[in-house]
């Protein structure tokens, strides 16, 4: 098997799952219990917390466990819209976002909100000066993610917070950093909130972390027991444990991560280059990790499936939407058959010379198989 | 020239007799703190020199302000010659391309083989500045910069700026001692200041289960943790005090149960002390805070043991207290709400002049010898260090 859809999800490394298989024994106790294999689990996740804030360089009160990605940006935005929503009802995004952020921005504008899409240059940054014109003085929050999950784009974050900063300092600023999470490096201290996946750096499925600066006001958006808690519930120790391995294990290294993959994307790139109906989507500001292409003759979900014959997985533009166009390729190039014909093949430090070489001889046959098809 | 740090001593310097035994237990404390850094440690009568470091200088001096002992800490420049020539041209060299627009220099030279006095070498190198760096001027009363020179029998030294210490004589170099620690806000801080004239303490805890939860004895261990920093990591002895506790609750009446129960907690201080070699008890209390800190409780309590019972915050006021708890960080943990076994078996009229003939009386209705011998036969030992082997590793 060849697997490259690591930008859908990971293989969870061998060393997390133990961890995960450990706390599930060991910790099984209710973290909130008096007793102490509660307290002992709550020490477990204290630790795990302590672990993780030291990792990111920020305090253990600001890390947040949720369910993912999607439940991160659903408490980053909702939940900052809602305590703020004295000081105004604007919200800028850019139109390079996770689908998930698009489906809270619709959400919110049935509230009332208004939402605003900044514009980007060609090769997908945030265009600053656009940015700059449209925040308002009733604008609250701007979301921009780190790092494209279609494109693998990835922005400049640091700057685009001194711009928003230096407009308003009270407008809070999140990033949804779930791609760039273990792929390259990332500093809290640009953002206000953000949003982490764990199952996209070889952890388990059903844990995000948002990171929420100790200054900004949130109200939740799910209620339990305890009214002042922003995530209500028992905390689920084994998944924290779990995460606080997997961001230990995916942040190291990553610089000779990146050299390695970098090196495998050029080779692609080069070989598929030479086929004259197949475009690069990517551009130069993408990670090496993602590298997204159109097939202008073929159908995505046919190649995929044709690929699957060999053993090879691919995705499409994010698992997240699949079947539908790319937003994000739609946004960068403005044409609907390239953004309906795209193919992801996103990279691991795991991925092997011989997996891509194999994966190139493959490509090769399946496309010329179906693109001659196409051509009658 | 070479960057290096330079320490001053402060009160030990007084010291004659003991000099090298403060300095080489300073020098021991520095390279126990850094002992992750490869560093090397050398010291005279006046300044001890810690070189071979990287780039690592503020995680290093963070470090160096939680030793004892330290007057100042110094980044300074050390220079091989005791040559005036070469000292002007390495402190240009430092300062030609700093933003200061009024200075001073001051010269140290316990070198007194150099001809110039301090005086003519301060001004010398203020003319050789002025001469060659423009837009500056001296100001002694009130300058933006100030130059340090110290000319040593072993080099040079240039320097700009001094920081603090914590001032105090290195741990150890007084002997050591037994604080009852019991979670709240004043122990810590009797323990710390306790540290600070250079005594070494081990930690004696007091649990209570079921009355007490793991939560604070978990607490207690968060607190001499944070004490380990200053005291080169710290034994805390942990005594299991439930059979007692519940004794006396039993049988006596129940005005004196804090009465005993501190007689108690005092009379197995003092057996630990004995056996760890420590000189003195160390606690908490301050004079009128509760019913068993009035002078007549005190007195009463006390009788029990013959060894010096040091109380640092006695004349404290609570809010003096807290300042140093927070200057320390020790309060945010001690004001965590887990009861001790001080708050457990409160009575509602705690007698506060107890009568030391009276709690002899009582004492006879509980074996008390037997149960305190169980007890210290049973008590559990934890060597807390700064840099705990962290919780969890292997899972994490």
């Amino acid at each position: 098997m060849i697997y490259l859809d690591y930008s859908a999800t990971t293989p969870i490394s061998f060393d997390v799952l133990d961890s995960y298989n450990k706390a599930s024994k060991d910790f099984f106790a209710n973290p909130n219990s008096l007793h102490g294999l509660g307290v002992k689990a709550r020490e477990l996740i204290n630790s795990a917390t302590k672990q993780i804030s030291e990792l990111f360089g920020v305090n253990e009160t600001e890390i947040f466990y949720t369910s993912g990605a999607t439940e991160s940006n659903n408490l980053a935005l909702i939940g900052t819209v809602f305590a703020n929503q004295k000081r105004g009802n604007h919200i800028i995004v850019s139109k390079l976002e996770h689908p998930s952020i698009y489906g809270i921005c619709s959400y919110l504008e049935k509230l009332g909100f208004e939402i605003s899409y900044v514009n980007h240059t060609e090769d997908g940054l945030v265009d600053f000066e656009d940015l700059r014109q449209k925040m308002r003085s009733t604008t609250i929050l701007v979301s921009i993610c780190a790092v494209n999950s279609e494109l693998g784009v990835r922005q400049p974050i640091k700057s685009i917070r001194q711009i928003i900063k230096k407009e308003n300092p009270n407008v809070i600023f999140h990033s949804d950093m779930t791609q760039a999470l273990g792929k390259i490096s990332i500093n809290l201290k640009d953002v206000d909130l953000a949003s982490f996946s764990i199952h996209k750096i070889y952890g388990p499925k059903g844990i995000g972390i948002l990171y929420k600066n100790v200054a900004v006001k949130m109200t939740p958006i799910i209620y339990g027991s305890n009214k002042e808690n922003l995530i209500p519930g028992t905390p689920a120790v084994p998944l924290i444990a779990a995460a606080a391995k997997a961001i230990r294990l995916g942040i190291q290294d990553l610089d000779r991560k990146e050299t390695f993959i970098r090196k495998l994307n050029e080779r692609i790139v080069e070989e598929l280059s030479l086929q004259p109906d197949i475009l690069i989507n990517s551009t130069k500001y993408a990670i090496p990790h993602i590298l997204n292409i159109s097939l202008l003759n073929i159908r995505p979900e046919t190649f995929i499936h044709a690929m699957e014959e060999y053993e090879i997985y691919l995705g499409t533009n994010t698992a997240c939407s699949s079947g539908e166009i790319s937003s994000s390729v739609m946004a960068l190039y403005d044409d609907k058959k390239r953004a309906s014909t795209t193919i992801r093949i996103s990279l691991s430090y795991l991925t092997t010379t011989e997996e891509i070489t194999r994966f190139l001889n493959c490509f090769q046959i399946v496309y010329k198989r179906l693109n001659s098809l196409m051509e009658d | 020239m070479e960057k290096l740090i330079l320490i001053k001593y402060g009160e030990l310097t007084t010291k004659k007799e003991n000099i090298n035994l403060f300095l080489h237990t300073l020098k021991e404390n520095i390279q126990f703190k850094l002992k992750e850094e490869k560093v090397e440690i050398k010291y005279d009568k006046g300044r001890m020199f810690i070189k071979g470091l990287k780039d690592n200088y503020d995680q290093v001096l963070l470090k160096l302000k939680e030793i004892f002992g330290i007057h100042e800490i110094v980044v300074g420049y050390e220079l091989k010659s005791l040559n005036l020539e070469d000292i002007k041209k390495e402190v240009f060299s430092l300062l030609k391309d700093k933003d200061f627009t009024t200075f001073k220099v001051e010269t140290k030279r316990s070198n007194k083989s150099i001809e110039k006095t301090s005086i003519e070498i301060s001004s010398e190198i203020g003319a050789f500045l002025l001469k060659n760096k423009k837009g500056i001027r001296v100001d002694v009363h009130n300058p933006s910069l100030t130059i340090y020179i110290e000319i040593r029998t072993n080099g040079s030294y240039i320097y700009f700026e001094t920081e603090p210490g914590l001032g105090g004589y290195p741990v150890g170099t007084l002997g050591k001692g037994i604080l009852m620690l019991s979670g709240g806000i004043d122990s810590p801080v009797a323990g710390y200041m306790t540290i600070k004239r250079g005594v070494k303490l081990e930690a004696l805890y007091f649990e209570s289960p079921p009355h007490t939860s793991l939560e604070a004895k978990n607490k207690v261990i968060a607190l001499a943790k944070i004490l380990s920093k200053y005291n080169n990591d710290i034994k805390l002895h942990i005594i299991n005090f439930t059979e007692i506790q519940e004794a006396i609750y039993k049988n006596i009446p129940h005005e004196y149960l804090i009465t005993i129960m501190r007689r108690m907690m005092y009379r197995i201080a003092q057996i630990i002390a004995n056996k760890s070699n420590a000189k003195i008890l160390v606690n908490g209390e301050s004079i009128g805070q509760v019913a068993s800190q009035t002078l007549t409780s005190m007195k009463t309590i006390n009788e029990v043991v013959n060894l010096p019972v040091i109380r640092p915050v006695a004349c404290f006021d609570k809010l003096e207290i807290i300042e140093i708890a927070k200057k320390i960080a020790t309060y945010e943990t001690s004001i965590l709400p887990f009861e001790d076994c001080c708050t457990i078996f409160v009575p509602d009229h705690p007698v506060i002049n107890p009568d030391s003939k009276l709690c002899e009386e009582y004492e006879k209705c509980i074996p008390y010898k037997d149960l305190i011998y169980t007890a210290i036969k049973n008590h559990e030992i934890l060597k807390i260090t700064e840099n705990d082997k962290k919780n969890f590793e292997e899972l994490l």
